[in-house]
C-alpha cells in the first residue's frame, strides 16, 4: 500500500489492525442466484419501521424487493424489469412520498431514475434529464422524499419523489470534473451533502441558499417541467484525501468516511474554513484496512446506527469493522469457499445482525450473526 | 501502529551514536520523546474526537428513529388497502430457504435460482442523448486556474475493455515539480521550539532538528526567530490591545489616490465596464491614454453658485477690491478655450473623438458622481448645437464629447438635465450639511465626513474626532492653511483639474463632495495648489499640457501600484509519468474560411503618444484598438469604416473586410439609438442602420436545443432566417492552446469535442460552459458558417445562416476538420484503434482482469 503523500508528524491517522479479535461470527444462511448479470446494489429500507426487513437489489434491467424471514429464509415479495432490455441498473434506494407510501427509486446505465410505488406495485415517475449514467442514488433520512443521484454527467442532482421535481443541480464552474460515483445526504444537517467520483475528490455541498425551492418542490402543482432548477456550482469544501477513482461515501457523524481503490476505507475530519469557501483541510483520523479491495464500484453499508460498516472485496470476502472505536476493531471477516466472485455491494440489517451481499456473479448471499457463540 | 517518524529519530540516534556530544545526545532522545509524545497524545485526540463525534451520531439516529415513529404513526391511522408491499409479506411470490433440501454439509450451500414468474413491467422511456452537465454563458470567460487539466492526474476506463487507462502524455507533465518550502507543522514547531529553548541555537542542534523535523537550516533558523516573535507579539498584544484599528477599515485620507484606488484598479475591466470581468480578468495592467481629454469648459457668467461656500459668492464680495486674486480671469481663459476648442473640432473632429479617455473618465464618474451627465449638458450648452438638428450635426456633437456615442441622444440630453438639477440640489443639500453642521459639535460633522469618506466609523469613540473635526472647522475659517489638505483630497482635486479644468464648483461637487468646499477648492487653486502655478493669461492649450503634466505625475505614482499586482499563482500539484503520449490530433473546430490564418490576440498597449518600433501591438501584428494609450492619430490604429449607406454588409466596409464589427466609438457612421422616436431623434431600426454589429448587440435569434436528426444534441432555429443573417454567438472558456491540447485527449475519449479554434493565444472550449450553439453538428454541406469576428479588441465566434432557413431546421456548420483530425461519426465507422498507445494502469478497474 503506497502513500503518495507523507504525513507529517502529529497528524498520523490511526490504523485498524487485521488481526485483531473477532467479536462476532456470522454465518451463511442463504445464497440465490438472481440471473447472470451483476447484481450492483443491495439495500434494507431504513425510512419505515414496519419494512425494516425488507430490502431490493438491482442488476440488469430488474429490481427485486425481498424480505429477511427467520432461519436464514428469504422470501421474494415484487420483481420489476424494465422493457428497455439494454438498461442495466447501478442503484437502488428506498424513498416515500409525503403520505409515507413505500418507494424503491433505482438508476443505471440509461441515465433514467424510475421511481416504483410499492405499495401499489406501478411505476410512480420516471425522471429523465440526467445526460449520463447514474451511479448512485440516496434519500435523505429525515426527508424521505428528497433524493439525490450522482451521474456520469458530472452533476449530482436533488430530486423531490413525491412531486417529480429536479430541485437542484450540484454541477459547474466548482463541480466535479469527471463521473460521480458516490453521494450522501448529512444525517442531522439537512442542507448537505457530500459527493466523491472519479476526479478522485470528495466535494462537500450545502443548499441553504437554496432550501426555499427545496420547499417550494413540496407545494409545486405546476408541471415539473417548469420548476425554476437551480445551479449549485460551488461546494463548500475540496477534500483531496485520495489520489484514485473515489467510489463511495458516506457520514458519520459530522466526518467523513470515504474508499477509493487503495484497499482501505478512510475515515477523515472535514475543516471547513468558513471565511473562505472551497478550501479546508481533511484531517484524516481513521484508516480500516480492505485487502484485496482494489478495484473501484465496490460500495460499503453501515447499519443504522453506524455501529458498524461491512464492504467486499473483490474475492468475495467481506470485511466488517467497528467504525466508531479507536482504534478500529476489525469485527469479523466472513469468507466462503464458494464466495469467489467480486462483491459489489453489501447491505447490514437495522441492528447488524444481517448482513446480505451481491455479487458480480449474480448471488445474493445472506450472513446471519451466530447469537450463541461464546465470546 | 510504528510511525515513519518514530523510525527516522531511531535512525538519527544511531547515526549520532558516537557520544561526540553529550548535549546533543540528550537532545535527539529528547526529540524522539517528544516525538512521541505528540503521537500519543494524537491517538488520544483522535480517540476524544470519535467520542465527541459518536455522541453526535447518536443523536442523529435518535433524529431519524423519531422522524421513523412520526411517519409510523402517520399511517397506521390511515387505511392499507392499497398496500401491497405489506399484503406481499403476508403472501410472497416465493419463499426461498436454503437448508430446506436438506444440505447436510454446513459450508456447502445450494445455489437457489430466483425463477420470475410476474414481473412487474417497466414502461420503455427513451434516454437522452448523452451530455455532460454544462452551464450558460452569454460571454466567453477565460478559464479559471483551478480549471486546468495540464498537469493534473485523469484516470481513464476503457468502457468495453473495462480497464482503467491513465492518460499521461505530455513531457512536461515529467518535469520535477517546483521544490517546495518546508512548511512547519504544529508539532514540528514544538519540537524546534523545545530544542533551542533548552539547548540553544547551536550548529549542533540546529543540525538535530534539521534531521529530525526536515527543511534546510536555514528555514529552521528563520522559523525560530518567527515563532519567538509570535509568542512575544502575542504578550505585547495583551498588554496593548487593539492599536491601529482605523486603517484597515474603508479609505483613509492620508492613503495616495493609487492606493485608494487599488481594489477598483484591480477589480474593475475597463473594456467590460464592470467588476470582475471573468474574460479580461482582474488586475489588468492600467493603460492610461496618452491624450486626454479636453476639459469642459462653462461659461462663467451663466454658473450660478454651487452652494453656500461657493466661490463665487466670495468673488461678488471681492471682485471691486482685487480682481487678480479672485477667479475673475478664470473667465477670460473659459472664453478663449471655448473659441478655440470649437473651429479644432470641426477641422478635425477624429482629434477630439478620445475614445480611450473615455474609458477613464467613464471609470472616474463611476467612484464619483455622475459625470456623464455633465457632458451631456456641455454638449447641448456649449457647442450649441440645436437639439433637433439634423444627423450630420448630431454626430459632430458625438465626435467632440465622445463619451456616450451610445448615450448621447436628445430625449436623454434633455432628462439628463433634469437629473442634472436633482444632483445638484442634493449635492448643494450636502454641501449645506456639511457647513452647518461644521459648526455644530464636531463629532456630527466627522459623522458626515465620515459617511462619504468610508462610512464605517460608526462605533467609535467620540473623543478621538474632536481633533479632525476641528480641522474641520479651521478650514472653514481658515481657508488659507493649505496643509490641512490631506494626500487624497490633494489628488483627487489634481484629478478634478485634469477632468474640470479650474471649475471649483464641479471639482468640488464630484470629488472632494463632503471633504472640501467650493470655496476652500477655489482658495486652495488660488495658492497655487500643488505646485500648480496659477496663469491667468495663458492659452488654453498650454493648460492642456500642464494636465498632461500631472497625468504624467500621477502615471509615475501608479507604476509601484501595477507592479504590486502581480497576482500569486496558485500551487498546483504535478504528479510523474512516464508514459508515452496517446498521440493522435484532437477534434478541433475551426474557422469556417478554412483559410487557416489564425487571428492574433490583441492586447493594449501602452505606449505615449505614437507607436514605434517597441509597440507591442506593431510586433504582435494587430492593429491598435480604441483601448490602447497611444493617440488616435497613432498610424497602426484602426480607423473604423465611413460607410453611408452600404450598412457594412459587405467587404466594401473596411471593418466587415477585416473580419471585424463596426464600433460606434471607431466608425463614422455606425451608431444606436435607443429612443423610440418621439422626441425626433432617428428610428430604433433604420435602413441607414450598420448591420454590423450585431454580436456587440446581441441580435441573435432564439435557438432550440433537441435530439439531432443526424446524432446526439442538435440546435433548431426558432424562427426562419436569410441568408447571412446572425444566428447567435458560440461561448465557452477561452483556454490556451496548450490546454487545448490536453483537454482534446481526454475529449476524444469521450468523442465529443466542443473546441473551437479563436485565435493565437486561444481555443475555445464550450464542453462545461457554453450556450446551445455548441450542440450544432458538423455538416460537409451545412446551413451555417461559422466567423471570428473581432468585436471591441476581443475575438468572438459568431454562427451565420449560409442560406435561407426555415423555421425549426436544424443548423449545421462545417467544423472545418483538419486533415485526420474529423471525429469517427463524421468519417467512416472504424475500430477504435485509438487506445492502443496508452498503456494500461492496474489499479482501478471496476472488473477484475482474467
Amino acid at each position: 500500500m503506497s502513500k503518495p503523500i507523507p504525513v507529517a508528524l502529529g497528524c498520523e491517522p490511526v490504523v485498524g489492525s487485521l488481526t485483531s479479535l473477532r467479536k462476532r461470527d456470522y454465518k451463511v444462511t442463504n445464497r440465490l442466484q438472481e440471473g447472470k448479470r451483476p447484481l450492483y446494489a443491495v439495500v434494507f429500507n431504513f425510512i419505515d419501521s414496519r419494512y425494516f426487513n425488507v430490502f431490493a437489489t438491482v442488476g440488469g434491467n430488474r429490481v427485486t424487493v425481498y424480505q429477511c424471514l427467520e432461519g436464514g429464509v428469504i422470501a421474494v415479495l415484487q420483481s420489476y424489469v424494465d422493457e428497455d432490455k439494454d438498461e442495466s441498473f447501478y442503484t437502488v434506494s428506498w424513498a416515500c412520498n409525503i403520505d409515507g407510501a413505500p418507494y424503491v427509486v433505482a438508476g443505471g446505465f440509461n441515465g433514467i431514475i424510475r421511481v416504483i410505488d410499492a405499495g401499489s406495485e406501478k411505476i410512480h415517475k420516471s425522471f429523465v434529464g440526467h445526460g449520463d449514467s447514474i451511479n448512485e442514488i440516496r434519500t435523505q433520512p429525515l426527508k424521505p422524499s428528497l433524493v439525490v443521484s450522482a451521474s456520469k454527467d458530472e452533476s449530482v442532482r436533488l430530486w423531490n419523489v413525491h412531486t417529480g421535481i429536479c430541485i437542484l443541480i450540484f454541477a459547474g464552474a466548482g463541480g466535479h470534473r469527471n463521473e460521480v460515483l458516490s453521494v450522501d445526504f448529512h444525517p442531522s444537517d439537512i442542507y448537505r451533502i457530500a459527493s466523491c467520483g472519479m476526479d478522485n475528490t470528495v466535494k462537500i455541498w450545502s443548499m441553504k441558499e437554496f432550501w426555499t425551492y427545496v420547499e417550494k418542490s413540496f407545494t409545486w402543482t405546476d408541471l415539473p417541467s417548469k420548476f425554476p432548477t437551480k445551479y449549485v456550482q460551488f461546494p463548500v469544501f475540496i477534500a483531496s484525501v485520495h489520489t484514485n477513482y473515489v467510489d463511495c461515501n458516506r457520514w458519520l457523524g459530522d466526518f467523513i468516511l470515504s474508499k477509493s481503490v487503495d484497499n482501505e476505507i478512510v475515515l477523515w475530519e472535514p475543516k471547513v474554513k468558513e471565511q473562505t469557501p472551497g478550501e479546508g483541510v481533511a484531517d484524516i483520523l481513521q484508516k480500516y484496512p480492505v485487502p484485496e479491495c482494489d478495484i473501484w464500484f465496490i460500495k460499503f453499508s453501515c447499519d443504522f446506527h453506524y455501529n458498524a460498516a461491512a464492504i467486499g472485496n473483490r474475492e468475495g470476502k467481506i470485511f466488517v469493522w467497528e467504525l466508531q472505536s479507536s482504534p478500529p476493531v476489525l469485527v469479523a471477516r466472513l469468507s466462503h469457499a464458494q464466495s469467489k466472485s467480486p462483491i459489489r455491494q453489501t447491505a447490514m440489517s437495522y441492528d447488524g445482525s444481517i448482513i446480505l451481499s451481491c455479487c458480480e456473479d449474480g448471488t445474493i448471499w445472506r450472513w446471519d450473526v451466530v447469537t450463541n457463540s461464546t465470546t | 501502529m510504528v510511525s515513519k517518524a518514530a523510525d527516522s529519530a531511531i535512525k538519527l540516534r544511531k547515526s549520532h551514536g558516537q557520544p561526540a556530544n553529550d548535549a546533543v545526545g540528550t537532545l535527539s532522545s529528547k526529540i524522539d520523546q517528544l516525538e512521541k509524545q505528540i503521537q500519543a497524545e494524537r491517538i488520544v485526540s483522535i480517540k476524544e474526537k470519535l467520542l465527541r463525534n459518536g455522541k453526535k451520531v447518536q443523536c442523529h439516529v435518535s433524529e431519524v428513529v423519531s422522524a421513523i415513529s412520526k411517519r409510523d404513526s402517520l399511517h397506521r391511522q390511515e387505511d392499507r388497502i392499497s398496500q401491497m408491499l405489506s399484503s406481499r409479506i403476508g403472501h410472497p411470490l416465493f419463499k426461498f430457504n436454503a437448508f430446506s433440501q436438506g444440505s447436510s454439509d454446513k459450508d456447502l450451500i445450494n445455489s437457489l435460482d430466483v425463477i420470475f414468474t410476474t414481473s412487474i413491467k417497466m414502461p420503455y422511456v427513451e434516454r437522452l442523448p448523452p451530455y455532460t452537465s454544462w452551464i450558460f454563458l452569454d460571454r466567453n470567460q477565460r478559464m479559471a486556474e483551478d480549471q486546468s487539466v495540464v498537469g493534473r492526474r485523469r484516470i481513464y476506463y476503457d468502457q468495453h475493455g473495462s480497464e482503467a487507462l491513465i492518460c499521461s502524455d505530455s513531457e512536461e507533465e515529467l518535469t520535477e515539480p517546483e521544490e517546495d518550502k518546508h512548511e512547519f507543522t504544529d508539532t514540528e514547531d514544538r519540537i524546534l521550539w523545545m530544542a533551542f529553548e533548552q539547548y540553544g541555537l547551536t550548529e549542533e542542534v540546529l543540525d538535530t532538528v534539521s534531521e529530525s523535523v526536515g527543511g534546510t537550516r536555514q528555514e529552521i533558523q528563520d522559523r525560530y526567530k518567527s515563532l519567538k516573535e509570535k509568542n512575544m507579539g502575542r504578550q505585547d498584544q495583551q498588554s496593548e490591545g487593539s492599536g491601529d484599528y482605523e486603517s484597515q477599515i474603508g479609505i483613509s485620507l492620508e492613503e495616495s489616490l493609487s492606493t485608494a484606488l487599488d481594489s477598483f484598479d484591480n477589480l474593475f475591466c475597463r473594456r467590460c465596464m464592470m467588476f470582475d470581468c471573468r474574460l479580461h480578468g482582474c488586475s489588468q495592467p492600467l493603460i492610461y491614454p496618452s491624450e486626454k481629454q479636453p476639459v469642459w469648459l462653462e461659461h462663467e457668467e451663466d454658473r450660478k453658485p454651487c452652494s453656500d461656500q461657493c466661490f463665487l459668492k466670495l468673488k461678488a464680495e471681492k471682485t471691486s477690491s482685487d480682481p487678480r486674486c479672485s477667479h475673475g480671469n478664470k473667465t477670460t481663459t473659459t472664453e478663449e478655450g471655448v473659441l478655440t476648442f470649437a473651429p479644432s473640432c470641426a477641422a478635425e473632429p477624429e482629434n477630439h473623438s478620445s475614445a480611450t479617455t473615455l474609458v477613464e473618465e467613464r471609470c472616474n464618474s463611476m467612484s464619483t458622481t455622475p459625470f456623464p451627465t455633465e457632458v451631456a449638458v456641455c454638449g447641448g450648452l456649449n457647442l450649441n448645437v440645436p437639439v433637433t438638428e439634423s444627423l450630420g450635426k448630431r454626430k459632430t456633437i458625438d465626435q467632440s464629447d465622445d463619451d456616450l456615442t451610445l448615450l448621447i441622444d436628445d430625449s436623454q440630453s434633455s432628462c439628463k438635465k433634469q437629473k442634472k438639477i436633482t444632483d445638484t440640489d442634493v449635492v448643494t443639500a450636502i454641501n449645506e450639511n456639511t457647513s452647518n453642521k461644521s459648526i455644530l459639535s464636531g463629532s456630527t460633522s466627522h459623522d458626515e465626513h465620515g459617511n462619504v469618506g468610508d462610512g464605517t466609523k460608526d462605533g467609535m469613540a467620540e473623543a478621538e474626532f474632536n481633533e479632525p473635526s476641528n480641522f474641520m472647522n479651521e478650514h472653514v475659517e481658515g481657508m488659507q492653511s493649505l496643509s490641512e489638505w490631506k494626500p487624497l483630497e490633494k489628488e483627487l482635486y489634481l484629478k478634478g483639474i485634469e477632468m474640470f479644468g479650474r471649475n471649483s464648483c464641479l471639482i468640488t461637487r464630484n470629488l472632494l463632495s463632503g471633504l472640501k468646499t467650493c470655496m476652500e477648492v477655489a482658495t486652495y487653486m488660488h495658492a497655487g495648489g500643488a505646485s500648480m502655478p496659477y496663469r491667468s493669461n495663458v492659452p488654453p492649450s498650454s493648460l492642456r499640457n500642464d494636465s498632461g503634466k500631472t497625468d504624467a505625475e500621477c502615471t509615475d505614482q501608479e507604476m509601484p501600484t501595477r507592479a504590486r499586482l502581480i497576482r500569486k499563482r496558485g500551487k498546483t500539484r504535478k504528479f510523474k509519468y512516464s508514459w508515452k503520449s496517446a498521440g493522435h490530433p484532437s477534434i478541433w473546430k475551426r474557422i469556417a474560411d478554412g483559410k487557416n490564418q489564425s487571428c492574433k490576440q490583441y492586447t493594449p498597449c501602452g505606449c505615449q503618444s505614437m507607436c514605434g518600433k517597441q509597440c507591442p501591438c506593431l510586433h504582435n501584428g494587430t492593429c491598435c484598438e480604441k483601448y490602447c494609450g497611444c493617440s488616435k492619430s497613432c498610424k497602426n490604429r484602426f480607423r473604423g469604416c465611413h460607410c453611408a449607406k452600404s450598412q457594412c454588409r459587405s467587404r466594401q466596409c473596411p471593418c466587415f473586410a477585416a473580419g471585424r464589427e463596426c464600433d460606434p466609438d471607431v466608425c463614422r457612421n455606425c451608431w444606436v439609438s435607443c429612443g423610440d422616436g418621439s422626441l425626433g431623434e432617428p428610428p430604433k431600426r433604420g435602413d441607414g442602420q450598420c448591420g454590423n454589429m450585431r454580436l456587440l448587440l446581441r441580435q441573435q435569434q432564439r435557438i432550440l436545443l433537441a435530439k439531432s436528426d443526424v446524432a446526439g444534441w442538435g440546435a433548431f432555429l426558432k424562427n426562419p432566417v436569410n441568408k447571412n443573417d446572425y444566428l447567435g454567438e458560440y461561448t465557452g472558456e477561452l483556454i490556451s492552446h496548450r490546454e487545448a491540447d490536453k483537454r482534446g485527449k481526454i475529449y476524444d475519449r469521450a468523442n465529443s469535442s466542443f473546441l473551437f479554434d479563436l485565435n493565437d493565444q486561444f481555443v475555445l472550449d464550450a464542453y462545461r460552459k457554453g450556450d446551445k450553439l455548441k450542440f450544432a453538428n458538423h455538416s460537409s454541406n451545412p446551413n451555417c458558417y461559422a466567423k471570428v469576428m473581432l468585436v471591441a479588441g476581443d475575438h468572438r465566434v459568431g454562427i451565420f445562416a449560409k442560406e435561407h432557413i426555415e423555421a425549426s431546421e436544424e443548423l449545421f456548420y462545417d467544423y472545418r476538420y483538419g486533415p485526420d483530425q474529423a471525429p469517427a461519426w463524421a468519417r467512416k465507422p472504424e475500430s477504435s484503434k485509438r487506445d492502443e498507445s496508452a498503456a494500461p494502469q492496474g489499479r482501478a478497474k471496476k472488473h477484475q482482469s482474467h
